[in-house]
């Protein structure tokens, strides 16, 4: 097919009748792709042996001399130099991305272990701020202050009795009305705040005061990690009184509302929850008690 | 025959002397050796059709290798030798396989 395209172009075809002079070159009628593939050999070729032609030469002089030899003879050099180039190329990167790879594991390992003295170190402090609160009446309620604002913030685990609410996505939900949205999920959390929850979590997300209940993409997130359903919220407090009073509250009704769509809604009462810490809070913003100050 | 001893003879000497290639020149190799290739291979195609010529064979050998390594090497200058290497590459790459496809021909007759 290539080869024949020579005589199938027809602007490589000379002295056709309806052609003036002014007709453009071939590469410029072609197209480029075809233009490529009917030069493919070069020209000088059957230029050259059309002179030769012309001019009457019949010392046929097709083969390839010593001076062909020699180019062929680079040639095998260049592919030569080429393959063993690369493959001593691939050497050197295979050996550089192992040294790579020990190296991160080394540094990784550095990591663990300073990561490890560092909880040691943060347990020897809060043991050692325990001991100085401990020894004084006045460190003694601070430490009982500092212990219900952690609780309160979020800062430390809290344990004790409360509810459990454990909601999700009706059964074969196919459109977001019969899914758990994050506002009935913030609404459900509100509600517990609102009946005197002291701590709450999410699917162990414990909820802060800087916590965000947000959608993202089609999975909800709360402290920016995704949840998945069934979510359970755990809510520390009085466990008698919580899981009726959240009921009248109106993230309460609006799960009743959500329950007669076939969304799961299930109230527990725990006689003991663990809910952890939240994530550490950086301290931004601090100042020195007036009267300490010299 | 000719043609087949001197290229033995490259392959075998590249292969034993392993040249140290400058680094400045590395990036052009892998390039000139696929406009090498597409000379060889309008070489082979010109023998097969008898119009073999050893001055033009050389010629475009050169010109082609100096081309294509002058191309990229204006490209990295440039900024642009990923894609200029990408262009030149297609242009010969197209070239071998039409060559090859008129040599399988004559070979094979089909």
């Amino acid at each position: 097919m290539v080869a024949d395209t020579h005589a199938e172009q027809p602007a490589l075809t000379p002295g056709s009748s309806r052609r003036t002079a002014q007709e453009p070159p071939p590469q410029a009628v072609m197209g480029l792709l075809n233009y490529i593939t009917a030069t493919s050999l070069d020209e000088d070729y059957a230029h050259v042996s059309e002179q030769r032609r012309r001019s009457g030469d019949v010392t046929q002089k097709r083969r390839p001399g010593t001076v062909g030899m020699a180019v062929l003879a680079v040639f095998g050099v260049l592919v030569a130099t080429a393959a063993v180039q690369t493959s001593r190329n691939a050497d050197q990167s295979a050996s550089s991305r192992a040294s790579l790879v020990s190296q991160v594991n080394a540094r990784a390992d550095v990591l663990d272990r300073q990561r490890t003295t560092a909880q040691e170190l943060q347990r020897e402090i809060t043991a050692l701020g325990d001991a100085q609160l401990a020894s004084t009446t006045e460190g003694r309620s601070l430490e009982s202050r500092l212990n219900r604002l952690g609780v309160l913030t979020g800062a430390t685990a809290a344990r004790g009795p409360g509810v459990q609410v454990v909601v999700d996505d009706a059964p074969g939900a196919k459109s977001p009305k019969f899914m758990v949205q994050a506002p009935d999920l913030q609404k459900l959390a509100n509600g517990l705040w609102t009946v005197g929850a002291e701590a709450v979590a999410v699917n162990g997300q414990r909820l802060t005061s800087l916590s965000a209940i947000r959608d993202a993409g089609s999975a909800i997130t709360a402290n920016y990690v995704s949840l998945r359903p069934p979510y359970t919220v755990s809510a520390i407090g009085n466990p008698k009184r919580m899981g009726a009073d959240l009921l009248d509250t109106s993230g309460g009704q609006t799960w009743a509302t959500l329950q007669s769509f076939g969304l799961k809604f299930d109230v527990n009462t725990e006689d003991n929850m663990l809910l952890p810490a939240a994530k550490r809070v950086a301290l931004r913003y601090a100042h020195e008690p007036e009267r300490r100050r010299p | 025959m000719i043609a087949a001893i001197g290229l033995l003879i490259g392959v075998l000497a590249g292969l034993l002397l392993q040249p140290d290639v400058p680094i400045w020149l590395e990036p052009y190799l892998p390039i000139a050796v696929v406009a090498a290739l597409d000379a060889v291979f309008g070489a082979l195609r010109a023998f097969l059709d008898g119009i073999f010529d050893d001055k033009v064979f050389v010629v475009s050998f050169v010109s082609n290798v100096l081309i294509a390594a002058l191309i990229v090497y204006l490209g990295d200058k440039l900024g642009v030798g990923g894609q200029l290497s990408t262009g030149v590459i297609v242009v010969l790459g197209i070239r071998i396989f039409s060559n090859v496809a008129a040599i399988r021909r004559h070979i094979f007759h089909a």
